[in-house]
Formats: C-alpha cells, structure tokens, sequence
C-alpha cells in the first residue's frame, strides 16, 4: 500500500500539467474551448479583445471549414464522374460480384439520365445536374475514391460525422473545435445549420466525451425553414434590454459575494463571466444572422431572389458571414421532410430538384467566397454520407453505396481542379486513389494544420482520435 | 503476486490435461479405419480442390493431419474429441453465416454426421503419432506482464489497520482517521465543522435532489439533543425520493434512455419499468450483490413470487438499454456490436474495466486478452437480447406476470369459449334440422351449411365474424425489456475484432487472470450469464465493492477516492486513498452490501460536516483539495436544478413511477421530419422526464446531463456562455421567476423586507442579511424609474419577478457548499 502510495504521487506529478491543462477545459472553459492555449482561455475568452488563433501542430492551410452536407446519399456518376460504360452496358448485369453486404438487392445497370460537360481549365466533367457549380470547377478537389463502412444511412451519417458507425464518439466539428477553438470569443466555434435530427440526430454533432464546450450549436432543424434558423435562448422575450442590464448587474454584484467567500475558484469565475459573454452573445449572434446588410446582387449569387433555391442560399450565406466572424466549423445541411439525396426510385426528378436546389447557393458561396478573399483559408467539403449504386433498384431508382463515392473540397489548401482517384468503369466500388473515411478525417485535420495522430482525448483509460486506429493523409490533393 | 502463480500453474495444468487428452486418444484401429473409409474420401472429393496440395485457400491444408490440426488463418480446423469447438465442423454445419464450406454444395446429412463421429473420436490419423511426437499442442505465452497483474485493483481489499493521528479530539469515524492522518503529514488543518444550516443544505441535496424546507432548517436547529443530525440523515434515507436521486445516479451508470439513439431511434415505451425498478431497489436499500445479480441474471433466479420474479425480468432490461445500430445491413455485425455494447458497459459499471477494448487485441494495459474477450461473448450470444435483426431490429421484451391482465385473458377466453359454444351450438341445431328435413335415414351434402336456411347462414357469419373480432384483439400482456437465455454456444475469437476472420473457439468463461479457478463452471447447456453475475456480485472479485463504494464517495464528495470512477485498471488513477478505499469496501461487504448504511457512515463522518471555508496556506499545499480539508462546493445536477425550482414554486408534482413517453413502442421518436414530438412540459420529478437519446432536453444537455448512451458515474460540470443564455432568457426560467413572485404575494408578508427574507430562505435556505433587504429594494425601485408604458401593480410583479429570477440562477441558488 505504501508503494501505491508512491506510484500514486510519482504518477500524478508526471499527469500534473496534462491534468490540469484538461481540467481547465472541462471543468472552466467558458465560450470556447482549445487544446494549445488553454491556459490563455479565461483571458483570450474575455480579455482585452482582439482575434484568438492557437498554434496548431504544423502551419494551417485553412482556418475555418464550411462543410456542405448532402443528406441521403447524392450519386457519383450522376454528378460528378461520368461512366460511358454504363451507357453502353445499360440493362446488363453487373460482369462482377456486388458487395456480400448491400442496403436492398439491386437489378441490372442502369445509365445515367444526365449529360456530362467538360467545364474550366481543366475541363473537368460535370453532370447537368450542377451547371453552376461546373463553373467552378477549377477551384474544386475531387475525391472520387471515396469509400466509408455502412450501407445504412444512420451508420453512415455517424461514420461519416464521428468516425465511428459502432460506437458514440465526439463529432468531426467538435474535434476541430477542441484542437483549435475559436476565433471568435463571442460566437460558438461550431454552428450547425438546419441539421437533421434523424439517422444519429445530435450525435453528429455532438461532443460525446470532449468537453461540452466544443459541440456543436444547432441553428434550426432540417424540416423547417431556414428563415427560423436561430439559436435558441440568444433572445429575451420578456424583458427590454436595459432592464435584463440591471438585472444581470444585481447578479454579478451577489455572485461576486458569494465567490469571495470561497476564495480564487476557477469555476465559479467562469460563471460569473459566462453571464457577460451571454449577454454579449445576445447582440453579437442577431447581428451576424442579419442579412438584411447584404446587398441585392449578393442574395442573388446566392440564388435568394428564386423560391427554389431560396433555402439553401439563405444557409449558405449565412456560413459565409460565420465564416467571416470566425466561427471554426459550420455545417450546412441539405435535408427537408421529402427531399433527401435518397433516390431508390425516380431517381432523374429527385436528383434533378435536389440538385436544382443546391447548384446556384453553392457556387454562389465559393464565389463570394472567393471574391472577399476567404476562400484561401476556408475548407469548403461538399458531401454525402455515401453514393449510390450503379446498377437499379426498382426501374428507375438507385440504391445506397458505401463502397465508392465522390467528395469534393475547395479553397484552404487543396489542389483546384485536380481529380484524385476513381471507381471501377460502372462506379460500384473505389478502385484507385482509395480514400477511406477516416483518410478524408486525418486531410481534413492536416489542411487545419492538425496531425490526426496527435490530436488525442484520454477518456475511459486510452487516447482517441477521431481517426480511431485508422486514417492517412492524401497528400496528392494537397496545393 | 499469488494470482500470478495461480495462473502460471493453470496454464501448466491445462498443457498437461491437452497432452493427456492427445495421449489418451491412442489410434484404435477402428478409428484409423474409419478415417480411411468414411473421411478422407470426402475430404478429396470436397475440400482438396481449394485447401491441398496445390492450392490452400485461406493458408489451410486439409490433406496432411498436421496442417488439419494447425489450421489456417482462421485458425485450428479441428480440436480433437471437440466436434462443437471445430471450425471444420462449423463450416460444414452451415450454421455460421460468414463459414460455410463448400461453398456451393452443403455436404448431406451422413457426411456432416461421419465427420462430428470423426472429429469426437479424437481424429484418429495414421500419422497422428507423429504429430504428437513432434509436439503440436496449443502454446499461449501470458500476453501481459506481472505488472498488470500487480496492478493494485486486482488484489483483495483488505481491513486495513487505523494509521495514527496526532489530533484524536477530530475524527468521528475512521474515515476521518484515515482521511487525518494524510491531512497531518501533509501539514494541513481540516476546516472548521460547517454550520447547520449549509450541512442540512448539503444533506438534503445529496440524499434527495431536493432543498430544504423552511420548516426542515428551523426544525434542525432548534434540534439541540444529541444525534440531531443523524436524524435528519435517518430522515433522509427513509424518504421516497432518496430512490429518485440515487436511483438516477444509477441510471447514468446503466446509461438508461428512453429511446435507442444511434441511427434509428426506436422509442424504448417500457423501458421506464427499469427506471422504477432501479428507484424502488434503492428505495429499499436492496444489498448491492443482490441488486448486481439481479441485473444480469435476474431471470435465472428462482422465484415463487410472481411479483419478484417480474421484478427480476424487468431487472435485466439492464443488458438490453444500450444504443443498438438497429439498421445495420450486416446482421452478423450488429449482433456482435449489440454483445460488444453489453460487455463493455458490465466492464465500465460493476468492474471499473473497459473490457471492450479487448475486442480486437489484448488489452493494452488490463491483463484482459482477447481469448477472456470472447469467452465472455459467448455467454451474451448464449443470451437472447434481441427478437429480430432485420432492419429495423428488435429487442426482446418479457412477459410480466399483471392481475388486471390475468383477469382480462380470463374474461377474453372466456367471452371465446361462449361464443364458440354458441357457434357450435348453431351449427349442431341447424344440421339437426337439416337432417330432419332430409329424412333421417339420408346422407348430409358434403357442404351442409349451403343447405342452411338464410337465416341461420347470416347468424353464422355474424358469429363467426364476433370470433374473428376476439381472436384478433386478445388483451396484451405488460412487457418490459429484458434477456433470457438462448440456445448455448462458444464463438470463435474474432481476429482485429472482425466477424470474418474467425480465430480458435473459446469456451465460455470469465477473464482468466481475475478469476480464481474454483469460481468458474458454466454448465454445457447455459449460458454462463449466472455464473458471470454470481462471479461479479461475489466478495471474492477484488473490484466490484471497491467500484460501487468508490462511486458513492464520488457522488457525495465530488470526486472519488479514484478519479476515473469506470476505469480502476492500469489507466485509471490511483486511488488517493487506498487504505480508506479498502475500509469502505471491506466494511461494505461485511455489513450485507448496504448502500443506505454506507451513506450513514460516510454522511456522520467529521469529514463530510466540514465546511467549505477556503484557507490560504492549505490550499498553498493542496490546491486540488485532494486530501479534502475541506468540502468541495458542486454544482446542482441539470435534475436537481429544474426540481428545486419547481419545488420552492410549489409546482413540483412528486407523483412517482409510470411511463415516460406516450409514443409506441419500438417505433421512431422522429424520422425524415426532424421534429420531435416528446413532451418535457410535465411538472414531475426530472428523472421521471423522458430520455430521448440523440435529443435530450435542453435544459439536460446544457447542464451536463449524461450522455445516455455511455455509462458515466462522474459527470463533469461545464460552465458555458448557453447556459447562461438558458437562465437569463428562457420562457421556463421566466415562468418560474414569476410563479415564485405569485407565491410570494400569496403568502401574506406585511412588508417588502419580508418579502425579500422570505425569498432568501425559500430560495438559499437562509435569511436575508440587512444589506441584501436594502440592495434589492433598490433594485426594485431603479426598475421602478426603467420599466415604462405599465400599471403600478404589474410593473412591481415584473420587478419582483426579475429579482426572483436573479436569485434562482444566482451562484448560491445553483451550488452546493
């Protein structure tokens, strides 16, 4: 026991600094937590003003990811790698083995409805399905060997959002946010608009065991509008301004007597000051959804003078003014009650509005942008949880694809109009420039200047990753 | 060091019995024979294309002995005289749905039985004299080294003598002995013994979740005889709503939820049964072995009583609460996802130990193998948990034993066997009469009734159709979710944790290095669930009492004497006090596994009544507080804020039990649509509150509520800006505000100072210091000047009401000292 005793004290001095360095994330963080600084959060929280950037691992090539997600599975070659064999083999069987494990049984091949165009100085091939974004295409990383682990859309959100479709882990935003924190102290790190509450729901952008401040605030939900975006609780329907001011002077004037009494306690600091930042939240939050200050010809960019693309170009510029504000993560979803990327069968009309929906805002975002300079240092990842399948399902429908997709990224360090990898001639399975989910984490993380290896959390007795055991950077698609 | 012995020794026995066994299989010539006639025709004709001479499928060769023996990448093909523990045998059987062989062709019925023959006579070869000579027998060096079985939580807590202390006027208790005698040679003076209105404050918080009334402090203090406290500690336990706080502690632990989460979030309508069982165990302060194996075997213990007996059914939803992939495409998958989910939480809830991570490898650090890993697998394949994998999955619920539904199934056979006689009856007259009609000596038409009058044929039908109706209606039984057993099995180890790469079989079994080997018999036909259970709740297990004792110190204190409450292996901390550790468990044990007796003990404690008072110099030398010369202050818990506001609004509805969502169940909580339709607006008790995974509350997510879907005993307490935001801006923080205010104009106070005294003990159990009457009568007059456009009287409620909010979001309202 007296050795136990020693091991006991030799092994909390060796922890001492790691301790405390997570205690005060867990336990004090205020707005919003970082791994690298955070001895400087109180400070950097509520001091003086001015940007906060924390040293990552190695020079970042982006600061901030705007991460487009496509709910329900868009597909590959009817968007953005053409397959001429499937022309040619339309009603054929598939000449080799589908997947032992497959969502629903599938028939034959079925061609693309689409036509492909060559687009940009790279003359990179895009569907008809995305004229606007063809525009860009020389701004765009294609990663068309993209491959995940789950036929299900619940199991391949979560692989795609945490890393893991077994088990519950901290979501990707949540981790950038634990390694980088934010840049803006008034503003959460991690915003997610009009997320969809099915198929793992919170847990994509949960924190699971890091700490609360880095997950994710949701703005909406999927089904409703994006007009009703908003954070919740960031506005006082019961009291004017300059009396929730006095009300909240009484406050701090009562919780500084009751801290003094307990003596220098960092938690109880941190709530005395959470109250300030809250109510500098307050105006901070509205002013950055307010976009009444854009200009007519930028809400047109973003398609918001078209009722069809009016949704989506409202999320969009609202990651772009995020952006601008420094928040790290922002997740827009593409998701409402009907229409999902899901197309088991009538797969031209579905493709064709979702498509219609997204072409104009999203092009229009990486424009903008581009225009005010932000594309530089802004990850924009364009994603679904899986493609679809080559051969039907139905006569007219395609099936969940697990096995080979397409993933694009621009701006923040990545290779403009470069393609990287393939599936097979019919688009069932990802043959070259494989890029396995837990790949596309450990580039993601590496374009932030995070090393997906070292980027670790001690819970339950071990250091995880979002990577998990797995992940290799791509560094074909670097710029 | 003893258990290393044991083990080595184990191991040795078991390379004797394995040569034994080989010795005492001698090739009988029958056997030899036998193998030339019957097997190695069929070997050739079915398997030598892929696993011979030329090629070797899988690195597997089945035409020499020595290669059947050794196996190929999935390990051995035959273990002699084990037909079950075979993996040829398994691939030929076709049972397993990732090992078939052949592939295309199952072999008949005669040749699967010619080999199970084979393979139980001991696979009589002619070369096998040769093998055996050469020494082909299962080596397995100790994956881990003698520091892992050194490893302090691995050894059985001993009593531990009292160290010695200078200062013996201070301890109440050993506890503080112990506590003392660290506090000494650290050179720190414990704190002063706290006041009685903060240490009823405390009390009742930790015990119930709840405050104080105004009526409980002035009882406590003018209490001047000897054992005031302890009374209120009696009190306390005897409380119904002791079961809602600590039975919610629990509840974290068995990460309890009323829906699955994870990708289909399936509602769990009867889970709330467990809920009620956990509240009402703690209730009655049920002892925790029992409590243990209840849980994990609850329906293989004996019971007459069908009330216990459905206690123990619902007991056992405890392996069937974890969030399920319910529509994962890879059934083998989810099934071992589903046993690993089961395993790990057991691991993190009773044994400190994340067994989980033993799926794919050996424990890093834990002597806990991944041979121990599926050992244990195979008692939770042996276990029914689910009813169907096809998406979406289904859990199995039992049956429970109900009065009213006794009574209903009685009255519904009943009403059945009425109206079938009627129908017979009909039927019987109706032939008669047609017969009748026929003259009795004539044959009836084959179809009699067509010959029916009209009318009779419309009663027919019209009573056949009330039979329908009933059939199809019966009264449903109450069910809750739970396990029971399944048909008995080994698994084979998954190799890197996959389904299909399969490895050796394992028998069923505990892990090998904490289990003394007398503990271990698993009968061929059970699971093993039972064994494992009686195992875990034993004294014997060096863990399970420490754990649980461990976690009580941590919800009173803050912290537990180990940190990292679910991991006491070599990755969890030390304990900052083994001595004390090993007393509480060690007296734990032996006074019955009392949980209410071991509150008694740490709650009278001197260390417990200290106050919170901070001092310099002892915060110089132990600035964490660790060796605990004073209490840590905490935080309300996300429950016991929303009760606490409720209570002092006198809105707290303290109804107990019952069902905590009105949605059916195994349906989805929400789908496509996103929208939630569950209801929080009830005023009970919040763990009575649904928990909906993937979507709690608000005002749970923001004050670190569970997970729901991981065990936790040591919940963290963040301090962020959106809590904030919740309590200043809030219709439910601004509700509350304003019924506290109502409540206090009800009372009839003469003077505005008495409105604000009474508010401050109401609300912090204390009366109003006369600078805190005269500030917040300032402040309603400054409001006065702020607030415009209302009537006198409305514009002082409003005054009031911002006042009333500040105080309940205000540090001393949210913190316990």
């Amino acid at each position: 026991m007296v050795s136990a005793f020693a091991m006991w004290r030799n092994k909390k001095l060796a922890d001492q600094a790691l301790i405390s360095r997570r205690r005060m994330l867990r336990e004090s963080a205020l707005g919003f937590g970082s791994l690298a600084a955070a001895s400087m959060l109180v400070e950097a929280s509520f001091g003086s003003g001015g940007q906060v950037l924390v040293s990552p691992h190695f020079a970042p090539r982006a600061r901030r990811v705007i991460f487009l997600f496509m709910k329900g599975g868009p597909s590959h070659m009817d968007t953005f790698e053409p397959k001429p064999m499937l022309d040619r083999d339309d009603g054929k069987p598939l000449p080799f083995d589908k997947p032992r494990v497959q969502f629903a049984p599938t028939g034959n091949l079925l061609r693309s409805p689409w036509k492909f165009r060559n687009y940009g100085e790279s003359g990179s091939a895009v569907s008809d399905l995305f004229p606007h974004v063809g525009q860009c295409v020389d701004d765009i990383c294609f990663l068309h060997g993209v491959h995940g682990t789950n036929a299900a859309h619940g199991g391949a959100l979560l692989k795609l959002h945490t890393g893991s479709d077994t088990f519950v882990r901290p979501s990707m935003g949540s981790w950038v946010s634990y390694g980088l924190g934010t840049e803006n102290k008034n503003l959460p790190s991690f915003i997610t608009i009009c997320p969809t509450l099915a198929h793992g729901g919170v847990k994509n952008w949960g924190s699971a065991f890091l700490p609360a401040s880095t997950q994710g605030t949701p703005l909406g939900v999927a089904s409703r509008p994006s007009t009703e975006a908003t954070m919740k609780y960031v506005q006082n329907n019961n009291a004017l301004s300059d009396v929730q001011r006095s009300q909240l002077d009484l406050l701090s004037e009562m919780n500084r007597e009751f801290n003094g009494a307990m003596g220098p306690h960092d938690e109880l600091e941190a709530r005395l000051k959470s109250f300030e930042l809250a109510y500098r939240m307050q105006s901070e939050m509205p002013e950055a959804q307010d976009l009444t200050r854009e200009t007519t010809a930028t809400k047109a960019l973003y398609g918001m003078n078209d009722a069809k693309t009016e949704d989506f170009g409202r999320q969009c510029l609202l990651a772009r003014r995020f952006a601008e504000r420094g928040v790290r993560f922002i997740q827009v979803t593409h998701s409402n009650t009907d229409v999902q990327w899901d197309q088991h069968s009538k797969l031209k009309e579905g493709h064709e509005q979702n498509a219609l929906e997204v072409d104009k805002p999203i092009a229009g975002l990486l424009r903008d942008l581009k225009s005010r300079g932000l594309l530089d240092d802004t990850l924009v990842l364009w994603a679904g949880e899986f493609g679809r399948t080559p051969t039907a399902q139905g006569t007219d429908g395609r099936d969940h694809n697990p096995y080979g997709f397409t993933v694009w990224m621009a701006g923040g360090g990545v290779r403009g109009g470069y393609h990287h990898g393939s599936t097979d001639e019919y688009g069932f399975y990802a043959k070259t420039g494989k890029v396995h989910v837990h790949d596309l984490h450990a580039t993601l993380l590496h374009l932030l200047g995070l090393d997906h290896e070292r980027l670790t959390y001690r819970y339950s007795g071990r250091d995880f990753r979002l990577t998990d055991v797995g992940g290799q950077l791509v560094p074909e698609i670097l710029a | 060091m003893r258990r290393v012995v044991s083990i080595c020794s184990l191991l040795a026995i078991a390379s004797i019995l394995w040569i034994d066994q080989c010795v005492a299989i001698e090739p009988e010539q029958d056997g030899i024979v036998f193998f030339e006639t019957k097997i190695r025709p069929l070997l050739a004709q079915h398997c030598y294309e892929c696993h011979g001479a030329g090629e070797q499928e899988g690195e597997l060769r089945l035409d020499r002995y020595g290669d059947v023996i050794r196996g190929g990448k999935s390990g051995s093909a035959v273990v002699p005289g084990k037909a079950d523990a075979s993996l040829l045998i398994t691939a030929v059987k076709y049972t397993d749905n990732d090992l078939q062989m052949p592939p295309d062709d199952k072999l008949d019925k005669t040749q699967i039985a010619d080999l199970i023959s084979w393979v139980n006579m001991g696979a009589p070869h002619p070369d096998a004299g040769e093998e055996r000579k050469m020494g082909v027998q299962s080596n397995r060096p100790m994956p881990f080294d003698q520091v892992a079985l050194e490893h302090w939580a691995f050894q059985p807590p001993r009593e531990p003598a009292l160290p010695a202390v200078q200062n013996s006027a201070w301890p109440h208790s050993p506890i503080d002995v112990f506590l003392l005698h660290r506090l000494e040679s650290a050179g720190i003076r414990p704190a002063k013994a706290v006041d009685r209105r903060t240490l009823i404050r405390r009390a009742t918080f930790d015990l119930i979740g709840l405050p104080p009334t105004i009526e409980e402090v002035d009882a406590f203090l003018s209490d001047q005889a000897p054992g005031a406290f302890e009374r209120v500690v009696d009190r306390l336990l005897a409380s119904p709503h002791y079961g809602e706080r600590w039975g919610r502690h629990w509840l974290d632990v068995a990460r309890y939820a009323d829906s699955n989460g994870l990708d289909e979030n399936a509602a769990h309508a009867n889970a709330w049964r467990y809920r009620d069982y956990v509240i009402h165990s703690f209730n009655e302060d049920k002892p925790y072995d029992e409590f243990v194996r209840e849980q994990l075997a609850g329906d293989l213990l004996a019971s007459e009583d069908p009330h216990v007996r459905n206690e123990r059914l619902v007991a056992t939803g405890f392996l069937s609460l974890g969030p399920k992939v319910l529509a994962e495409p890879d059934k083998t998958k989810m099934e071992m996802d589903i046993i690993d989910e089961q395993i790990d939480t057991i691991g993190k809830a009773f044994l400190g130990l994340a067994l989980g991570c033993a799926r794919c490898h050996d424990h890093k650090f834990d002597p806990i193998t991944t041979r121990d890993y599926y050992a244990l697998a195979g008692i939770f394949k042996s276990t029914h948990t689910m009813d169907s994998f096809e998406t979406i999955a289904r859990w199995h619920e039992h049956e429970l034993f109900d009065e009213k539904f006794e009574q209903e199934k009685a009255t519904h056979e009943a009403q059945l066997a009425a109206r079938q006689g009627e129908l017979d009856e009909l039927i019987a007259e109706a032939t008669a009469s047609l017969q009748e009609q026929l003259g009795a000596s004539a044959a009836l038409p084959a179809k009699p009734e067509e010959s029916f009058p009209e009318e009779t044929r419309e009663k027919l039908k019209a009573s056949r159709e009330a039979i329908a109706r009933l059939t199809k209606e019966p009264p449903r039984a109450p069910t809750a979710m739970g396990v029971q057993e399944n048909a008995a099995c080994d698994l084979a180890i998954h190799i890197r944790g996959s389904h299909l790469t399969l490895g050796e079989i394992v028998p069923r079994g505990l892990p090998a290095a904490l289990v003394s080997a007398a503990s271990v018999s698993i009968p061929a036909d059970a699971s093993g669930r039972l064994a494992l259970a009686e195992w875990i709740a034993s004294q014997e297990n060096s863990l399970t009492a420490r754990v649980l004792v461990n976690r009580v110190w941590r919800w009173h204190f803050g912290r537990g004497l180990v940190e990292t409450t679910d991991n006491f292996g070599l990755k969890g901390t030390l304990p900052s006090h083994p001595e004390l550790l090993d007393w509480l468990a060690h007296t734990f044990v032996s006074d019955g596994w009392s949980i209410k007796r071991l509150h008694r003990r740490i709650m009278l404690s001197a260390a417990y009544q200290l106050s919170s008072d901070y001092d310099a110099e002892s915060a110089e030398l132990d600035p964490r507080n660790e060796l605990l010369w004073r209490s840590n202050i905490r935080r309300l818990e996300a429950e016991e804020l929303r009760d606490t506001v409720l209570a002092i609004t006198g809105q707290l509805d303290t109804t107990m039990a019952g069902p905590a969502i009105e949605i059916e169940n195994y349906t989805l909580v929400f789908n496509h649509t996103s929208m939630d339709e569950t209801k929080y607006d009830s005023p009970r008790r919040s763990v009575y509150l649904p928990v909906i995974r993937n979507h709690l509350h608000d005002s749970f997510t923001l004050f670190d509520y569970t997970d729901a879907s991981l065990p936790n005993g040591n919940r963290s307490t963040s301090t962020v800006a959106s809590q904030a935001l919740y309590l200043m801006n809030s219709d439910f923080l601004a509700a509350i505000a304003g019924k506290l205010a109502d409540r206090m104009f009800s009372v009839g106070l003469a003077s505005e100072a008495d409105r604000v005294d009474w508010l401050y003990q109401t609300a912090l159990c204390r009366p109003a210091k006369e600078g805190e009457i005269i500030r917040a009568l300032e402040f309603l007059e400054r409001f006065d000047r702020v607030a415009d456009g209302e009537g006198q009287a409305a514009q002082r409620h409003t005054a009031w009401q911002l006042f009333c909010q500040a105080l309940v979001i205000s540090n001393e309202f949210v913190y316990v000292r």
